[in-house]
């Protein structure tokens, strides 16, 4: 054991923390354009795609490094990079699987957020069980031709291209049918609708698609491996940043507790309160465990070693404890919890979400709902971590029966 | 960063599984619970051979100057195996003399403890029941040639085959912590048992215990900070030791939940005891990282120890009660019997729950570390 940071790593993130303490944009970024300029900036400023090979345009950095940028991001709350989507999954996806012609098309463009993408998998019936999706695509000679519908789709309203799972051939059991496609979404006859959430705002969409036009080049790997792909697509989404994610729950801690000093409650600032000491107490400890646990995934990953299923487990823990963090907090402040706006400034109680969006306790608290929900709900994760890592015999089902 | 042990630390924890599956199997642990003493003087010998009781202490004395880790290596294997004896207690003990003790004093103490021939506490409660050493209520009076000590200590571990007990207490200067010989005049013990015969306790009454001058453990008026050090490490043994006993009941529910039938099928492909048992192995390992973090950090002199300590008592105990109950409900009715054994685990678990500090305590340390 030795959790010391490598020298190279201290000097690593000594200069990551200069640039974007120089760079960071200083006001909230709002319209499309100036996102992607600031995405821009970090492109060339080497901060995005790092652990891509660099003959695409990566710098092949370890995912320590990755890690501390996304630290440091966190740290100045700088905004996220426009073409998340395009830089964590498609572009990983387009490595591993696709074609060098594919590789020359797109890769360039997601790094650049030229062309942003968007993840087309989850449909109204196939959520949890995505095999199940209905979305046909047909071989039309030149080209397949798409039906069907898309739904919570993060990122659709902007995005220009998908990456498409649908069904290219409905007479074989269900996981074995599914192809891998990528899929423009500037065309005749694809729709997509906002769709509002919970917080208010309208960050994923409904897509809808009616005989759209996918070239026959842009299928990823084979006819009926698309279940297979997704799964290393799946895994690259549980993976990663949670370090960056603590150091934003340790800011809003921070806020948290500068608050319950401000905040009085029965003459008294709510600090004093052996209560509410004891819920912050218990709510640092399970915080800064979030972050023990990201340094031992880090670790691992350092070495080269997949964490394989056992990232289901941090993505469980941290997930669960966001909600949790949330919840708890929005107690403790009471109606002050609640508010928004309408304050006088100095009760206006700013706070970072994991998000990296919106200011307000009350958006942090909604969109903490979401985290045990996609990328695997919490129960789909403890299915995986029962079956794949306890070894528990697997659950009877109706499908299994099938295949 | 490497967050794995590295080979000898690998070993260590090989070695030390290896010994307790072959000495301290659980027909052992429940003859110790029947035993007056507690605690087997062969298996204590053959731990001092192992160097298992000089780990922390200076090579010159025959111990091999490691830390934290490598006793909460060990520490982890004996809650997994249950092991009825005061091995948290006394290295506790020796590793506040060795940083603290007077040549003399260590030369009395440490040899001996690291041959296995002596055996040490530590006695932290008062009747007022605080871990804040602030609560502490022995006063330690000046007498010609020293100090006597009134007061009465409880909870004390292993007390009753203590050779020497470090006695915190309130003296002119300030607090200070005393080695008080067992076989000290005015010095006597009660035993106390508690919901772990595998943990012995003993009430310590101190009516005008003559101790000299010399007994006194480091400068007067830095007894506060050196008890201090004492909890840190005490906080993280028994998180340790904690962590193991949790494991061992997460491992039976796993191996139980795959044999077990109802209703035709293994138990375990029920989501209802998967997702328990998925959820206590995220405990564990959650626990794990809060354990080893804040033994490296002690180790280390980080300047996050004191609070990762804290961290690690808080979120271990917390997860350990979690993961020990799902267990009992894992195994359904042979988890309630005294047969089985799985209650040794879980009374272990909930033993040191309170020992240096429960979760409260640690939670206002860390919020008071966090607020001021
Ligand atoms: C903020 C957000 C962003 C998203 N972004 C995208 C995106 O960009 N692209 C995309 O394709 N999808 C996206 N999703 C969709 C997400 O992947 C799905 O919501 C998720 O897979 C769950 O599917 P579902 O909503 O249909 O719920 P369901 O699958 O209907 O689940 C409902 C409930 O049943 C439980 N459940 C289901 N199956 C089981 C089982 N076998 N055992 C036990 N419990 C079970 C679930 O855990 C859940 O509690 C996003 C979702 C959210 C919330």
């Amino acid at each position: 054991m030795d959790l010391t940071y490598s020298l190279e790593d201290l000097a690593f993130r000594e200069r990551a923390r200069r640039w974007f303490e120089a760079n960071t944009p200083r006001h909230e970024l709002t319209t499309l354009e100036q996102r992607r300029s600031w995405h821009r900036t970090l492109y060339e400023a080497g901060y995005v795609g790092m652990g891509w090979p660099r003959e695409y345009g990566g710098r092949d950095a370890t995912p320590m490094q990755q890690a501390i940028v996304a630290d440091e991001m966190a740290r100045v709350n700088a905004p996220p990079t426009i073409n998340g989507l395009g830089i964590g999954i498609v572009g990983p996806t387009i490595i591993v699987h696709g074609t060098e012609a594919q590789k020359q098309r797109y890769l360039r463009k997601i790094l650049s957020a030229e062309e942003l993408w968007c993840q087309l998998y989850s449909e109204p019936n196939a959520g949890s069980d995505l095999a199940s999706l209905r979305t046909r695509a047909e071989d039309r000679g030149d080209h397949f031709e798409v039906t069907g519908q898309k739904i919570w789709t993060s990122g659709g309203l902007i995005a220009d291209w998908g990456l498409l799972l649908a069904r290219t051939d409905p007479r074989v059991p269900k996981h074995k049918g599914i192809s891998c496609f990528l899929i423009s979404l500037r065309q005749p006859g694809v729709e997509v609708r906002p769709l509002k959430q919970i917080t208010g705002s309208a960050e994923f969409a409904e897509v809808f698609m009616t005989q759209a036009r996918v070239e026959k080049s842009d299928l990823i790997g084979r006819l009926g491996q698309g279940w297979e792909i997704a799964q290393t697509t799946l895994s690259y989404e549980r993976g990663g940043n949670s370090l960056a994610r603590v150091t934003r729950y340790a800011m809003a801690f921070r806020q948290l507790v500068e608050s319950t000093r401000t905040l009085r409650r029965s003459g008294r600032p709510l600090l004093d309160d052996p209560v509410v000491r004891g819920r912050l107490g218990r709510l640092y400890a399970e915080l800064e465990v979030q972050r023990y646990a990201a340094l031992r995934v880090l670790s691992a990953l350092e070495k080269g070693e997949s964490p394989g299923p056992a990232s289901s487990i941090t993505k469980l823990s941290y997930s669960e404890f966001e909600k949790r963090f949330y919840e708890v907090a929005l107690e403790i402040l009471g109606p002050y919890g609640q508010a928004s706006s309408g304050l006088p400034a100095n009760l206006t109680l700013p706070v970072v979400g994991s998000s990296g969006h919106g200011n307000t306790w009350p958006y942090a608290f909604l969109w903490s709902r979401a985290g045990t929900i996609y990328s695997g709900s919490s129960e789909i994760q403890k299915n995986v971590i029962g079956e794949r890592v306890l070894g528990l015999p697997k659950e009877p089902r109706a499908d299994r029966v099938k295949v | 960063m490497d967050f794995a042990f590295n080979p000898d630390q690998q070993l260590l924890r090989d070695s030390a599984r290896g010994f307790l599956d072959a000495h301290c199997p659980s027909t052992v642990v429940r003859a110790l619970w029947d035993d007056a003493r507690g605690e087997s003087e062969s298996m204590w010998k053959d731990m001092a051979q192992l160097g298992w009781l000089g780990l922390t202490l200076p090579e010159a004395v025959g111990g091999s100057a490691l830390g934290m880790v490598e006793t909460a290596i060990l520490l982890e294997e004996m809650g997994r195996a249950a092991y009825p004896g005061p091995y948290l207690s006394t290295v506790l003990a020796a590793t506040a003399l060795a940083e603290a003790g007077s040549p003399d004093q260590q030369r009395r103490w440490l040899g001996a403890i690291a041959a296995g021939a002596a055996r040490a506490t530590v006695a932290v409660l008062d009747t007022d029941w605080s871990w804040e050493p602030a609560a502490i209520a022995t006063r330690a009076v000046r007498a010609t040639g020293g100090f006597t000590l009134t007061g009465t200590k409880r909870f004390v571990p292993w007390a009753h085959v203590a050779d020497v007990v470090i006695v915190p207490a309130q003296a002119p200067e300030g607090l200070s912590l005393f080695l008080v010989e067992r076989a000290a005049p005015g010095l006597t013990l009660g035993a106390i048992q508690g919901i772990d015969l595998g943990t012995r306790w003993a009430t310590l009454t101190l009516d005008a215990v003559p101790v000299a001058a010399e007994a006194a453990l480091g400068p007067p008026a830095q007894g506060e900070a050196l008890l201090q050090r004492v909890l840190q490490r005490g906080a993280v043994g028994a998180a340790a030791e904690m962590l193991g006993a949790a494991r061992r009941c997460l491992d039976m529910s796993v191996a139980y939940a795959k044999v077990r039938e109802q209703f035709g099928q293994p138990i375990g492909a029920f989501q209802a005891i998967r997702h328990k048992c998925a959820e206590m192995l995220m405990e564990v390992e959650n626990a794990h990282a809060a354990t080893y973090y804040a033994a490296w950090a002690t180790d280390t002199g980080a300047e996050d120890a004191a609070l990762a300590a804290s961290v690690a008592k808080a979120y271990v105990g917390d997860a350990a009660r979690q993961v020990c109950g799902e267990a009992i409900q894992v195994h359904g009715g042979i988890g309630f019997t005294w047969e089985y054994d799985l209650h040794l685990y879980v009374k272990r678990a909930k033993a040191l729950e309170t020992m240096y500090g429960d979760a409260d305590h640690h939670r206002e340390l860390i919020v008071r570390r966090l607020a001021s």
